[in-house]
């Protein structure tokens, strides 16, 4: 298959947009330089499958892409320009008239602490400052390692220091492997480490957040939990792996990621609830999940409902405030892919993502605000026209 | 104990023993609370609950904005009706002035023939009660002649058709002659009027500075009892002069000082001849005009005691000149007898009545309608007239001012000329001047009209 760009990548535009699924390293980085490696276009932001060689990935990208700047992290399934995709690159590169793109190195995550968080924010925003002239707005995005169970703490103090600049992002995953996510900047995959990139655009833009679950009535309590490492001993003080095949009806050796995001569990703060998925299954019926849950939580089981209303409600939305989107970057949840399979939804689901331009990937955890979460959609749009003016 | 019943224990001991676990798990929890904590779940709770915080004022602020935005598209709309309903209240304002400018400029014509008329009536030896009767006629026709000049006034100082005419000259005349004609309007009433009068130079503009000072004088002896006293002088003031009248009138009261000058405001009170004859527009046009010539009036009154109204005019500088005495002009008003005058109107009616009205001082008068018949009349009287009077506007292609050049050009003597006009244009009261003519408004006021033959004939 070879890789499609649209129908405006010879015009000068604010966004260019490439995939391909070579699995060659080499070829693939070519592939995309052809449409990407424009003059103008000073920044690419990539999501790659964590089956590619990263080392060989990484040096034939840094080859290909001589004159840009290049930010991404692995995945649990791409967002590109055919919608849903497993096993390929799918790359977004940003001009230099529209955009100004900063980005940072956070590592080690462990001690994060606000004063550094404020040290770079600043320095993200001096830069922004001297690459883009005229009227800009910022919005920012992390990508996480997947695995570095660090998310929360680094996220808060990042959030802090972002003040009131909108922000999104999502945490790299591996195809459900759970042992080889990474991210990337400076020219190398990296783990347990994140990154911090501040767009600057004069486009008009919206970050969202989005889920499509009900609560229904069971409530667990978390009487025995790591905090730290995310596992979760017992519910209801009884092993956690058994109470919750109990509650999915199915059984404890047959829990899977489908039953997971089949049967998400939340905590309710205020009046939202925020879904914590489960990873995995230990041997001693414990569970791990792929965000932070502490003792004493209360989970309530949630209810997936149809993935396309909610998105669509959502989109139009934000159209009726920004005019004509121009162009999608998303965070999605790999679970709500495999909901998607499962309910026969995915090829509708791949549609739309492909009629707004969504360019993206399947993630293990989504960044909002400062949060950290599952089973969610989260982003930015950026719609055509001057913000500015 | 059956092996069931202990089974049953047992299993409710456990059942006990996990939910008190969950007891401690919610306590500790709870406990925790808002604490800020290094753990990441607490860390993500509060977080979160910052997020919500954060919704919930967005949402508040993005509420408040989109009102405020609509509020500012409402005022805005409101702000371009008013000024459309202001335009058009002003272009209805300036349409109406120009109309009642028109409207009152017509009906001068007729009132003045009607004023000819009663006034040479009166000169007649006549029956008392038919005397009476002439007498009420001329009043009226005084009210409505007023009136309309208050109007035309008014409008015309509206429509911006008046421009300030300032020059330098000898306030003795201008006081004089007000002067002597309130004197017999106020024996007419019952009262006393006395005025000193000054030879004092001022800058202003004649014209209207008189029409000032007969308002004040109008409304003096509008609002004065029989037996009461006017005094009409001035006061130096620095560089200015203040011209005052000052009366024994009903006063006003203090709180209505401020709004006298606003148009259609009388002050409730009787007025001191029994019957109002005013429309309250007085005062109003005292202010535009003292407003247009940056005359401060002023005005002091006590109720019950009388009132005092000043104007305040700017004194010219250096000049000071001998003027003539009031022995002189009384001495003036003998000059009319004998004089040869003649009027040439193209309205009959006024040419009957300014004949009968001039033979009543004693005028020799020849009147004429077209300038043709005057030229027949220079056939027979050779030296011709000593004085004319023309109506500006003749109803031909030539203007009073033409055939008063043409008719001056053929006598052997000096012609006074004496225009009448309804126009009060600039470009003719320049034209006037420069041919060293005198200039009359209609309607022609016997008193005026005497004064400015004698003035003419000296």
């Amino acid at each position: 298959m070879t890789s499609t760009p649209w129908a405006f990548s010879k015009i000068r535009s604010p966004l260019l947009a490439a995939s391909t699924s070579k699995s060659d390293p080499w070829q693939a980085a070519a592939e995309l330089a052809a449409e990407l490696n424009h003059p103008d276009l000073r920044w690419v932001v990539f999501f790659c499958s964590a089956e590619y060689p990263l080392p060989q990935l990484a040096e034939a990208l840094n080859q290909a892409f001589p004159a840009q700047e290049l930010v991404g992290c692995t995945t649990a399934g791409e967002l590109g320009l055919q919608g849903y995709a497993q096993g390929s690159i799918t790359a977004l590169g940003f001009s230099q008239q529209a955009f100004s793109l900063a980005m940072t190195l956070i590592q080690p995550l462990e001690n994060f602490s606000l004063a550094e968080a404020q040290k770079e924010v600043n320095q993200l925003l001096a830069t922004s400052k001297l690459n883009f002239a005229g009227q800009g707005q910022h919005f920012a995005m992390t990508l996480f390692d997947g695995l570095s169970s660090q998310e929360e703490l680094a996220l808060v103090a990042l959030n802090a220091a972002l003040g009131g600049i909108p922000h999104f992002g999502g945490s790299a995953g591996d195809d459900i492997q759970l042992a080889n996510t990474h991210v990337f900047v400076e020219g190398a995959f990296h783990t347990q480490a994140a990154v911090l990139i501040l767009f600057t655009t004069h486009l008009p833009f919206e970050v969202f957040t989005t889920h499509h679950m009900l609560p229904l009535e069971t409530k667990l309590v978390v009487t025995e939990a790591d905090a730290v490492q995310r596992r979760v001993y017992e519910l209801n003080a009884r092993p956690a792996a058994e109470v919750y095949a109990e509650l999915t009806g199915v059984a404890v050796a047959k829990l899977s990621p489908l039953t997971f995001a089949l049967h998400p569990l939340a905590v309710k703060l205020g009046q939202d609830f925020y879904v914590r998925s489960i990873q995995k299954v230990h041997a001693d019926l414990s569970l791990t999940f792929y965000c932070a849950v502490g003792k004493g939580s209360v989970l309530t089981a949630m209810q997936p409902q149809p993935l396309l209303p909610d998105l669509q409600r959502r989109f139009a939305g934000i159209q009726s405030r920004i005019g004509k989107p121009l162009m999608t970057l998303g965070c999605d949840c790999f679970l709500r892919r495999l909901e998607s399979e499962q309910r026969d939804e995915k090829e509708a689901a791949s549609a739309f993502l492909r009629e707004h331009r969504v360019i993206g990937f399947n993630t293990y955890g989504e960044h909002h605000a400062g949060l950290h979460v599952n089973q969610t959609f989260t982003g930015v749009v950026l719609g055509e026209g001057d913000a500015s003016q | 104990m059956p092996a069931n019943e202990s089974d049953q224990l047992h299993q409710l001991q456990e059942e006990n023993l996990r939910l008190q676990k969950i007891n401690q798990a919610l306590i500790e929890r709870v406990e925790a609370g808002s604490s800020l904590s290094e753990a990441p779940y607490a860390a993500f709770e509060h977080a979160a609950a910052l997020a919500e915080q954060v919704r919930e004022r967005t949402s508040e602020l993005t509420q408040l904005n989109a009102q405020l935005h609509l509020e500012i598209s409402e005022r805005k709309a409101m702000e371009k009706s008013l000024l459309e309903a202001k335009q058009e209240a002003e272009a209805a304002n300036l349409s109406k002035s120009k109309f009642l400018a028109a409207v009152s400029h017509d009906l001068l014509q007729p009132l003045n023939a009607a004023r000819l008329f009663t006034s040479a009536l009166e000169e007649k030896q006549l029956s008392s009660e038919i005397q009476q009767l002439v007498t009420s006629a001329s009043r009226s026709l005084n009210d409505v002649e007023s009136l309309l000049r208050t109007l035309v006034d008014i409008s015309k100082l509206d429509a911006g058709a008046v421009q300030p005419d300032k020059a330098r000259f000898c306030l003795a005349d201008l006081l004089n002659n007000l002067g002597s004609e309130y004197q017999q309007v106020a024996a007419s009433k019952g009262l006393t009027l006395s005025w000193v009068t000054t030879q004092a130079w001022v800058e202003t503009d004649q014209h209207l500075l008189a029409r000032i000072l007969r308002n004040f004088l109008a409304n003096g002896l509008r609002y004065t009892p029989a037996g009461g006293r006017l005094l009409l002088g001035c006061r130096r003031q620095g560089a200015s002069l203040l011209i005052q009248v000052w009366d024994t009138g009903l006063g006003i009261p203090e709180n209505r000082l401020d709004d006298i000058f606003d148009e259609f405001q009388r002050v409730q009170v009787e007025p001191a001849n029994g019957k109002d004859q005013g429309l309250g527009l007085g005062l109003a046009i005292v202010d535009k005009m003292a407003r247009m010539l940056g005359h401060p009036i002023k005005v002091a009154s006590r109720l019950g005691r009388g009132s005092m109204f000043s104007v305040q005019v700017p004194l010219a500088e250096g000049v000071e000149r001998a003027q003539p005495s009031n022995e002189a002009f009384q001495i003036k008003q003998q000059r009319l007898q004998g004089a040869k005058v003649w009027v040439l109107d193209n309205d009959a009616a006024i040419c009957e009545g300014m004949q009968k009205l001039l033979e009543s001082w004693g005028c020799q008068v020849t009147t004429a309608t077209l300038a043709e018949q005057l030229e027949e009349e220079l056939a027979s009287q050779k030296e011709g007239p000593q004085l004319l009077i023309v109506d500006y506007h003749l109803d031909t292609e030539v203007s009073g001012l033409d055939v008063a050049a043409l008719l001056a050009g053929r006598l052997p003597r000096e012609l006074a000329v004496l225009v009448i006009t309804a126009n009060h244009s600039h470009q003719l009261k320049a034209e006037v001047k420069r041919q060293g003519y005198q200039l009359l408004y209609k309607p022609v006021r016997p008193l005026r009209l005497r004064q400015a033959l004698n003035q003419l004939l000296g």
